[in-house]
């Protein structure tokens, strides 16, 4: 809010003092006084006196009130017709709306300096041109912005609402449609004024404007240009109030734009390039080694609020060929984890703790330019939406090709290939045709294949496949799933699959981690996991699977937000076991292959 | 290649319609134009006067042949002749043209060059000094008016340094390097309004971008940095920044009128601000319609390198 209190409040000064013009005990700003010529002081006249020995002073202020009188009044003639025009083409549409938006696309066509010129040729200079020329400058842009917003509110339930109810259109129009207009009408409103005070200086400034000797802030600049080298001040000053003002009131339509576009709100987020990087300082382990290991990897958010870890303490161990699968509802951390371990986390989240060995380096305090070599060439990453994922303005080959080029050093013809080699490895028909496509031509199954094949360019290790079906089709989702398994076997790759869907996990994996509120709660072989669940949680997730005849049973409640996690056990609050000794965080308890944590889990299960 | 074909089609109509308004313009005159055209400050023109300019107009003929007239003068490159001295107006566009293009030319590239890799630093930087004080100072440089500004340069570069002559123009093939001198402050000049929409521009696109999927699809390629930026960053950016440019443009159009005529740059806006002054229809007449003409040609531009930018415009 305070972006728009301080140009708020000097706009709002400004105008006062136009206002008040008549009544401040100014000197007459018109009165010539040749004697008292460009003298830089005079008592009475704390600016001294222009070429005509006029008072600066009285001339500064009496120039913003001709400059804002034109300004408001032809951004609000602009205003009133505009909108009028726009609410009636978006509602009645047909020849209105046609006369409407085609009149305002044929003043688009002018510059709009030159089409005043050509106004003020025809009617003479004067402020009724000045006034008639800027409105009709900017009644496109209102009729434009109303006429969206009508669009978009005729649609709208309470408009339709209103309708069935049998009310007339001029009352719809402005009772129910108006006032929701207003905000983007609002912003439209500053921008004209700020605007019409640009163009009315600049036209007074060539003479074409305001008619002297009313003063007018154009007209001291013009005026004051001959005599600049023995009064430079004469030119300084209105240049000042001119640039002031309009820097006011550019930043105060900001800030009208800013709090009328709700979307904007959120604060920015602090980006970087490249992530703060931690030296290696682990040697590397002795061999024989997983392909994957994580350990304690616990990543924090730094918010308004405070600092949140949307993952604590996770583990996990992935061997070369195998398939593990990490499960959990949404916000469990499970995407998070997998974008630390990448090295991609967003901007506003750090690793804090924690170790993530990649065939025994770890990725987590590995340099950085490092680890870039690492991903993409030894391990890849899938996301979940195809279409985003995707840069839209390079073709599909290209991007394969891009993938294979960032690590061998091939040439272009010998990658385009190659990425057609690819695309027909991953199942896409026609590859050569394809190749030369860009992604929105593509289905969304065709969309992640090419993901895929992008991932698989450089016969990774590792293949991180983040939710790599949630927005496909069901029958696409299996398609993909096989092809996921198919290059597992052929290529050993260690596969880890985030996914929220137990039976996808049952179908592809190997080994399963189930993560709740940022924790790991049970890990082991799916086999044993599915069978023998020893956390209510996971029983509580496998009871909501819809399995035969058996109803499906919904877990009560919802996951915690990350900065408002329960004490103790995190599930706790939606447990149907929990205890009072539930009230103290449990371990991670782990024997042999299987891990689990619940203090009761040695009674649940027996 | 429809594509193409529709979209200069379009823009023939629309200069087809901008030459109609500005016909127009002359009959939508509350009374008679000749004598509104005559009138100075109140006093009564003489009737002689107004007769002669009704004929030398041609507002005596019927209207639809005064327009057929006019189209016809129009598609064959005849403006009519000054009503202050009889010269062809076309002559006279075609001498002071190439100097305003220049001059937009000279702008235009000065701005791109400059806030784009400065908008594309700021956001890559987001919060930083360098981000901080370009941003600032391309608030202040929005707020500046351009005749502001050049007045401005004026006064310090010429008048207290003496580093810059205060204007003017010399041939380049008379002495290049005092073309170029004479050239350099008015392109500062036009360039500042562009340059910082630009620059906002860019930074707020490159931040959008940045936060992006693909971007994050492109780092888990393994791609440095700098690649990232370049093509997957910065190409994207250009697009909503290529749509700002062109709408920016016919400020900047009306920006150089301004520009030429403090810096005593001979472009178009010489003729046509004497002519407003002097009430010279004919030539103020073909001035606006040879600058909305390259208004229009510039959007044209600025479409195919849109589309050409964005591969989602034409082919689907």
């Amino acid at each position: 809010m305070r972006k728009l209190w301080i140009p708020g409040a000097v706009v709002a000064l400004i105008v006062l003092i136009a206002i008040a013009a008549p009544v401040l005990p100014l000197m007459d700003p018109i009165r010539q006084d040749v004697a008292n010529r460009l003298a830089a002081y005079v008592p009475g006249s704390p600016m001294g006196r222009d070429e005509f020995g006029r008072d600066v002073f009285s001339r500064l202020i009496w120039g913003a009130r001709s400059s804002l009188a034109v300004a408001f009044a032809s951004a609000t003639i602009a205003a009133v017709i505009g909108t009028a025009l726009g609410l009636l083409g978006g509602w009645f549409r047909g020849v209105v709306e046609f006369l409407a938006i085609r009149g305002a696309d044929v003043v688009l066509c002018f510059p709009p300096v030159l089409l005043a010129l050509l106004v003020v040729t025809l009617l003479g200079p004067g402020t009724a041109t000045l006034i008639l020329v800027l409105s009709v400058l900017y009644l496109p842009g209102f009729i434009r912005v109303s006429f969206a917003e009508v669009l978009s509110a005729r649609s709208q339930d309470y408009v339709e609402a209103v309708r069935a109810l049998g009310a007339r259109t001029p009352r719809i129009l402005l009772r129910t449609v108006l006032p929701n207009i207003a905000g983007p009408v609002l912003v439209q409103l500053s921008l004209a004024v700020a605007s019409a005070v640009v163009l009315e200086s600049g036209l007074s400034f060539l003479g074409l404007g305001v008619v002297p000797p009313t003063p007018s802030w154009g007209l001291m600049i013009r005026g004051a240009r001959a005599t600049m080298e023995q009064a430079p001040m004469l030119l300084l000053w209105p240049c000042l109030a001119l640039t002031v003002t309009i820097l006011a009131m550019n930043l105060l339509c900001d800030a009208v734009r800013d709090v009328a576009d709700k979307r904007g709100g959120g604060g920015a987020k602090k980006l970087r390039l490249v992530d703060r990087l931690l030296p290696g300082l682990f040697p590397a382990p002795a061999a024989p080694q997983p392909l994957l290991d994580v350990q304690g990897l616990t990543v924090e958010i730094a918010t308004p609020g405070g600092i949140i870890r949307p993952v604590e303490d996770m583990a996990f161990r992935l061997d070369a060929g195998r398939t593990l699968a990490i499960v959990g509802e949404s916000g469990s951390g499970k995407s998070m984890a997998a974008t630390a371990i990448m090295g991609l986390l967003p901007p506003a989240a750090r690793v804090a703790d924690g170790v993530a060995r990649f065939e025994g380096d770890d990725l987590l305090r590995m340099p950085e330019p490092a680890r870039r070599k690492l991903r993409g060439g030894a391990m890849a990453m899938v996301f979940q939406d195809p279409m985003s994922s995707l840069n839209p303005v390079h073709r599909i080959g290209d991007q394969v090709a891009e993938a294979i080029r960032a690590h061998r050093d091939v040439p272009a013809g010998k990658a385009a290939a190659e990425a057609v080699e690819l695309l027909k490895r991953v199942g896409i028909a026609d590859p050569e045709r394809r190749a030369r496509a860009y992604p929105h031509e593509l289905s969304g199954g065709m969309r992640q294949r090419v993901m895929i094949a992008m991932a698989i360019a450089n016969r990774p290790r590792l293949l991180i496949a983040d939710e790599p079906t949630t927005a496909l089709d069901v029958t696409v989702q299996a398609a993909i799933l096989e092809l996921l398994a198919e290059l597992r076997r052929a290529e050993g790759m260690g596969v880890v699959l985030i996914t929220h869907s137990l039976g996808v996990v049952a179908e592809v994996a190997e080994d399963v981690v189930v993560m709740y509120a940022a924790q790991v709660v049970e890990s082991g072989p799916v086999a044993e996991v599915f069978a023998r669940p020893l956390h209510p949680y996971t029983r509580a997730l496998l009871a909501a699977v819809p399995d035969g005849d058996i109803e499906p049973e919904g877990i009560p409640g919802v996951v915690p937000r990350p900065d408002a996690w329960p004490p103790g056990c995190r599930f706790a609050p939606r447990c149907g076991f929990a205890t009072e000794a539930c009230a103290t965080p449990p371990p991670l308890e782990e024997f042999e292959n299987h891990a689990v944590r619940c203090i009761r889990w040695r009674e649940l299960s027996a | 290649m429809w594509w193409l074909a529709r979209r200069i089609g379009i823009s023939l109509l629309l200069m087809w319609v901008v030459a109609t308004i500005v016909f127009l313009a002359l009959h939508m005159v509350p009374g008679d134009p000749a004598e509104m055209l005559l009138s100075t400050g109140g006093a009564m023109p003489d009737a002689y006067a107004i007769a002669e300019l009704r004929e030398r107009l041609g507002l005596n003929r019927p209207i639809l042949e005064q327009y057929g007239a006019f189209l016809i003068g129009l598609s064959q490159g005849d403006l009519g002749t000054s009503l202050v001295d009889d010269y062809p107006v076309a002559e006279e566009i075609a001498l002071r043209l190439p100097r305003t293009l220049e001059l937009i030319v000279a702008g235009t590239l000065l701005a791109v060059a400059i806030a784009l890799p400065a908008g594309t630093f700021a956001a890559v930087r987001q919060g930083g000094a360098f981000d901080r004080v370009s941003s600032a100072l391309a608030a202040v440089l929005q707020a500046v008016p351009v005749f502001v500004l050049g007045t401005l340069l004026i006064l310090v570069l010429a008048q207290w340094l003496r580093w810059m002559p205060a204007g003017g123009y010399t041939p380049f093939a008379e002495d290049p390097v005092r073309h170029l001198v004479l050239l350099s402050l008015p392109a500062v000049a036009v360039a500042k309004g562009l340059a910082a929409t630009i620059f906002r521009m860019t930074r707020a696109s490159v931040l959008d971008a940045l936060s992006r999927d693909h971007v994050r699809t492109a780092r888990a390629k393994g791609l440095t940095p700098q690649r990232v930026l370049r093509r997957h960053v910065v190409r994207n950016a250009l697009i909503p920044v290529t749509t700002v440019l062109g709408l920016q443009m016919g400020t900047l159009l009306g920006g150089t009128v301004l520009v030429e005529y403090v810096f005593n740059w001979p472009g178009l806006s010489t003729p046509l601000l004497r002519a407003v002054e002097a009430r010279d229809y004919p030539m103020v007449v073909g001035i606006v319609i040879t600058v909305s003409g390259l208004f229009l040609l510039i959007n044209l531009a600025m479409d195919l390198i849109y589309a050409a930018l964005d591969p989602r415009i034409t082919r689907s």
